[in-house]
């Protein structure tokens, strides 16, 4: 270890410290510290990090009734933190061996539904007391000192010296002067960065090929189906009835736009019912369907009152009126839920007229233009 | 409270000494003991705001023609009817009638006004996946996703199925109470019904796995648990901490 | 460090030795002893960071767990697994898998369950720590940069929040992410382009799930732990800001070296606050997916609400007027737009910014460490409980349907109320917090003045009764304290100043003998007088008030 570099394949470094090896090691040799004790070294070491210990208030006096008094509590928290830890783990090994099973049973309440509050009460349990004894360790048994650390503001001669390496070092790349090279890596630097960009391009898909926002899966014709797949008559629903109702394709119940709800109106609203413009002979008898999702954030809207004809949506509370066209009265939403043309077929089913005459769902940009 | 509903009752019973005859001599006659009975109970308690023929009364109540026994059923039996007072919505509250009164007032409505009757049999025989698809798809929007109720606009309000028993469930879903849409026999059959009802109960009944439920009511409790139970345990660890010993 | 290895300084025991053989080969004795030497104030609201990074390390270890069972994959399958009331539903294999993950895994809700508090504390932790900053001014010069690094952590942590909660693909998650959808959608121009590169078509498309999963167990924790070593280290580069007190000036740090005390205090932090979401983890059920069931375009629960912080986009949601603003050639800006992309925009960029917006106010360019009391800088301290009253009015307004539901009031009258509270709360509120601030300065200073109330009525010679107060230092001819306010905390009453001796110690029979506390108290009103050399007496700052001040230094 101390050996200097004289073996094989060394290059040969000095083995006396150069000029400015220095620092505490000329002024504090081996000799001198070896004399020194362990708190004074400490001490040194501090001051030498900037630090001062200003004042320390001592630990309890060792044999004394407070240090007794401290110790015990101290271990008495490790004790029952370790105690409910051992617990906790045997909960959670012992659970379906020789206690009952841990795994989560519809039909009874009993230990499975314990399992979990259990590992985690009495794992919480041991990992704060840890926390607390060691804490009670610190505030009890520990000395407790003031220290005072100076900070350094900093220094303008490494400002200077480290300016002018920097400074020193980029003047001879000489690229100030080498224009040709500036210029050039300015177009390679656009050419790479966007080639290494480029796979990114990936993610750029267009929206506006064909009408994807715009429209549905409804079509002419298309059967109304009920989430279980079967036809709606007329005569299906009493009068102050909502439906949801999705399209005859496969998967048609979880298509996200094309969920609509089919309302049987009561008399007394029929007598209300005023229909958008141009949308008079959407409904069918006392029957209107509406899409369900919302023309705000695009939720779907079904809190159906029937006495007073809102309809509520449960993230934003925007109301619409489905006597007028599903107009919006109240909350962020701004334009009506658009209406589905419906009739009934020969075999007197409901079926969808056309798909909906305009987007569903959250306004976006170019929204009307489509 | 009880004040105006002795103040109801008497006002309804003054209206039905003071009023003429209202049914002819054959159709009492051809009463049974139970509609009798009914037809009484209709009278002293329910008649200023239904009218003596069940047509109901403009501005006080709407009319009980095809209401059935599965609406007496459940406005009386939750306690909703006879009314109080109006209101946004009439609430909930212990019933007036014992059952066998409401035995009486059901059958004299589904005598003179007609309209769906209550189920027999064991009213949870249904498929408990499907019912908790069917209440996600028909129910959960207004009354939540474990029923625990929501808020409606204007002061109305979603009831919590928190007390609800499986009688009353059925017969909201057939009368389609207040603001409830109907959800008649072709719509949602009786099968699905009872499915509807078997999850709606058992996931009430089964405990919660993972420890305290806090009303099962999702991020607005746990936003409160975290702040009251958490931030403030550990701020107060962290003060006890920092203070000298 | 081969040459110091002579006879002296050899170490004999195993310990030395395998410590010289370490240091031998690293050279780490040196930055070794300057952190431990590293003094770290002595105050709890030093803490508070603290709790949010151990939130984070918590993160970590139990979302590493929880990626061994979930699976990110949109595909539906058939539910066959525990939980009866499921069996036979058609949902999409995250779904499914966290549905496994909560009952077929020993201990795996649990560890779930622990998983989220810890998330939701992290969040809390955040912002109570820059509160803490905010309104102590820990964040001027030359601190900005930590400032700004400190928000950014705040929004990749919002990221991480909602990333998280939408990966098991539940019906309350599954309406969050509908609602981002038509977040994205509202940008005006890039919206549907934008929407068109996160699905990876329209709404809902397969690809999110994935996308997310991603983002939410590598790129953002991987930022956020470079972020956070950053933060950290800046702030030991920079060293602790303190609080003003005797000794404690703008050129020094008072408190506890890191050892041995200050780290066995934090190393018992960590285990409490891992109890804390242990404890949580196992005893209050949180996100119960299968309450909820899985997710349907066509379904949606009453009280659908985003996780507390998200609470307040979704508020300021509810609230925002039906506004959609159309533009010539049939272009929309929508309503939503606004409070969901700008107003969170405006208030990322107001709080980022605020280092600088108070620096060109009150032209303070010199550099602090040493705080101030939130009552010294009023100003400040109103805008903080503006701020502070504008989101919390956004946040209970993000749960109004559930609070009209439990105290029974209209759900629109809540609305309104939102949008009413939202316009003249925060102006109310600055006006009270800048009376309350001035209030007590002024108390302050009329302590130093006029000294404690001591509770001691004296009735004079010719009647007039008068409290006796306890001047805090040495008198003028009038009576009047000399002291100046030096930005520290003024004892209020005669037990701070030593009035009464400490309690004996001792919880249920004494422990201590009362003789021998009464003579440590005697000994330690000298006690000081070693340290007195470092001005422990003078505060390190002249009483500034909390006006706009004229740079110094």
């Amino acid at each position: 270890m101390s050996a200097p570099h004289t073996t094989p394949g060394s290059t040969g470094g000095s083995e006396t410290p150069g000029p400015l090896h220095g620092g505490p090691d000329e002024e504090y040799t081996p000799e001198r510290l070896a004399t020194m004790t362990r708190e004074e070294l400490d001490l040194l070491g501090a001051r030498y990090d900037g630090v001062q210990v200003l004042h320390v208030d001592p630990a309890p006096e060792p044999g004394s009734r407070v240090e007794k008094a401290a110790v015990r509590q101290v271990a008495m928290t490790f004790a029952l933190a370790g105690l409910s830890a051992f617990a906790a783990f045997v909960v959670y090994a012992g659970s379906g061996w020789f206690l009952p099973d841990w795994q989560w049973d519809i039909t009874e309440g009993g230990w499975s539904a314990l399992f979990t509050p259990l590992i985690g009460g009495l794992g919480g349990l041991a990992l704060t007391l840890v926390g607390v004894g060691m804490v009670l360790f610190t505030k009890k048994l520990l000395p407790h000192e003031t220290a005072v650390q100076d900070k350094h503001d900093g220094s303008h001669f490494d400002r200077v010296t480290t300016g002018a390496s920097l400074m020193g070092g980029l003047n001879t790349y000489g690229l100030a002067r080498r224009k040709l090279i500036t210029r050039s890596l300015v177009f390679m630097g656009g050419g790479v960065g966007l080639m290494l960009l480029m796979p990114l391009g990936g993610l750029i898909r267009n929206p506006n090929v064909g009408n994807p926002l715009g429209t549905t899966s409804w079509t002419e014709g298309m059967r109304l189906l009920r989430g279980d797949g079967s036809p709606i008559r007329p005569g299906d629903q009493q009068p102050g009835s909502l439906e949801t109702v999705f399209p005859a394709v496969p998967g048609g119940n979880l298509e996200s736009d094309a969920a609509t709800m089919l309302i049987r109106l009561r008399p007394e609203q029929v007598s209300l019912e005023r229909p958008r413009e141009g949308q008079d002979d959407f409904g069918y008898g006392d029957y209107v369907a509406y899409s369900k999702i919302c023309t705000h954030a695009g939720c779907p809207v079904s809190l159906y009152e029937q006495e007073t004809s809102r309809i509520l949506c449960p993230c934003h509370q925007s109301q619409f009126d489905v006597t007028q066209g599903a107009k919006p009265v109240f909350g962020p939403a701004t334009r009506p839920l658009p209406q589905l043309p419906i009739t009934v077929d020969d075999e007197g089913f409901f079926v969808a007229r056309s798909d909906y005459i305009e987007a569903v769902g959250p306004t976006y940009w170019n929204r009307e233009r489509i | 409270m009880a004040g105006l509903m002795a103040a109801l009752v008497l006002t309804g019973t003054l209206y039905s000494a003071l009023s003429p005859a209202h049914a002819t001599e054959e159709a009492i006659q051809s009463e049974s003991s139970a509609e009798a009975a009914g037809r009484e109970l209709y009278e002293r308690s329910c008649i200023t705001c239904h009218g003596e023929n069940l047509e109901g009364v403009p501005t006080r109540g709407p009319s009980l023609i095809g209401a059935g026994e599965a609406a007496v059923y459940f406005q009386v039996h939750t306690g909703r009817m006879p009314l109080v007072r109006q209101e946004a919505q009439a609430p909930d509250k212990p019933a007036i009638f014992n059952d066998e009164e409401i035995d009486q007032l059901m059958a004299y409505i589904q005598a003179n006004g007609g309209g769906p009757t209550l189920p027999s049999g064991d009213l949870r025989d249904g498929d408990l996946a499907e019912g908790g698809e069917l209440f996600r798809l028909n129910c959960a929007q207004c009354h939540n996703f474990v029923g625990e109720g929501g808020a409606l606009s204007s002061g109305k309000r979603a009831p919590s199925l928190e007390d609800a028993n499986d009688l009353e469930i059925y017969s909201a879903m057939l009368s389609g109470p207040e603001n409830m849409p109907i959800f008649g026999d072709n719509q949602l059959t009786p099968e699905e019904k009872r499915s509807i009802i078997n999850y709606i109960q058992t996931v009430k009944e089964q405990a919660d796995p993972g420890g305290a439920g806090i009303g099962r009511i999702g991020p607005v409790a746990e936003g409160v648990v975290i702040w009251v139970v958490g931030v403030a345990a550990l701020l107060f660890g962290i003060f006890w901490m920092g203070s000298k010993a | 460090m081969a040459r110091t290895a002579t006879a002296p300084g050899v170490p004999t025991t195993p310990l030395g030795k395998a410590a010289l053989e370490i240091d031998d080969r690293l050279i780490v004795a040196g930055p070794l002893r300057r952190t431990l030497n590293k003094v770290f104030p002595d105050h709890w609201s030093f803490l508070l960071g603290e709790i949010a990074l151990y939130s984070f390390v918590i993160l970590l270890l139990s979302g590493t767990y929880l990626t061994f069972y979930y699976d990110a994959a949109m595909t539906e399958v058939v539910y066959e697994g525990t939980y009866a009331p499921m069996r036979g539903l058609e949902m999409t294999a995250a779904y499914e898998s966290t549905l496994k993950l909560s009952f077929d895994v020993r201990g795996g809700l649990f560890i779930r369950q622990l998983h989220h508090w810890a998330a939701l504390l992290f969040v809390a932790a955040i912002v109570v720590h820059l509160l803490r900053i905010f309104f102590t001014g820990a964040f001027r010069r030359p601190r900005e940069t930590n400032w700004l690094i400190g928000v950014a952590l705040l929004v990749l942590s919002f990221a991480m929040g909602f990333t998280g909660y939408s990966l098991p693909d539940d019906l309350l998650s599954g309406t969050g992410l509908r609602i981002v959808s038509a977040i994205i959608l509202s940008i005006p121009v890039v919206g549907t382009w934008v929407h068109w590169a996160v699905f990876d078509g329209d709404y809902v498309g397969e690809e999110i799930l994935g996308r997310m999963y991603i983002v939410h167990v590598l790129i953002v924790p991987a930022i956020l732990l470079g972020l956070i070593a950053v933060h950290l280290l800046m702030l030991v580069k920079q060293k602790h800001t303190q609080f003003p007190g005797p000794g404690r000036t703008e050129h020094n740090v008072v408190g506890n070296r890191l050892f041995p005390a200050f780290a066995v205090k934090a190393g018992g932090l960590f285990f409490i606050v891992f109890g804390v979401c242990a404890a949580l983890g196992g005893l209050v059920q949180i996100n119960p997916v299968w309450l909820w069931g899985p997710y349907n375009p066509a379904q949606v629960s009453a009280a659908s609400q985003p996780d507390w912080y998200v609470m307040f986009l979704d508020g300021s949601t509810r609230l925002f007027p039906a506004w959609d603003i159309n533009l010539p050639g049939n272009y929309t800006i929508p309503a939503l737009f606004w409070p969901t992309v700008v107003l969170p925009g405006i208030i990322f960029t107001l709080l980022a910014a605020y280092p600088v917006i108070e620096r060109k106010l009150t032209r303070d360019e010199a550099s602090h460490h040493l705080l101030q009391r939130p009552r010294d800088v009023p100003v400040r301290t109103s805008l903080g409980m503006m701020a502070l009253a504008f989101y919390i009015v956004l946040m209970f307004s993000g749960g109004n349907d559930v609070i009209a539901e439990k105290f029974d009031i209209s759900l629109n009258a809540m609305t309104w109320a939102g949008r009413i509270g939202l316009v003249i709360v925060p102006p109310i509120v600055y006006l009270l917090t800048y009376r309350i601030c001035l209030g007590l300065q002024k108390h302050d200073r009329e302590v130093l003045e006029h000294g404690l109330e001591t509770g001691v009525i004296r009735r004079l010679p010719h009647g007039e009764f008068i409290e006796v107060h306890q001047p805090l230092g040495p008198v003028d001819e009038h009576g009047h304290g000399q002291l100046a306010y030096g930005g520290a905390p003024v004892p209020k009453r005669m037990n701070q100043v030593g009035g009464a001796r400490r309690a004996i110690r001792g919880f249920f029979s004494p422990i201590e003998e009362p003789a021998r506390v009464e003579l440590e108290q005697r000994r330690d009103e000298h006690g000081l007088s070693a340290a007195e050399s470092r001005e422990l007496t003078t505060s390190g700052r002249p009483s500034d008030g909390g006006r706009p001040q004229e740079p110094r230094d």
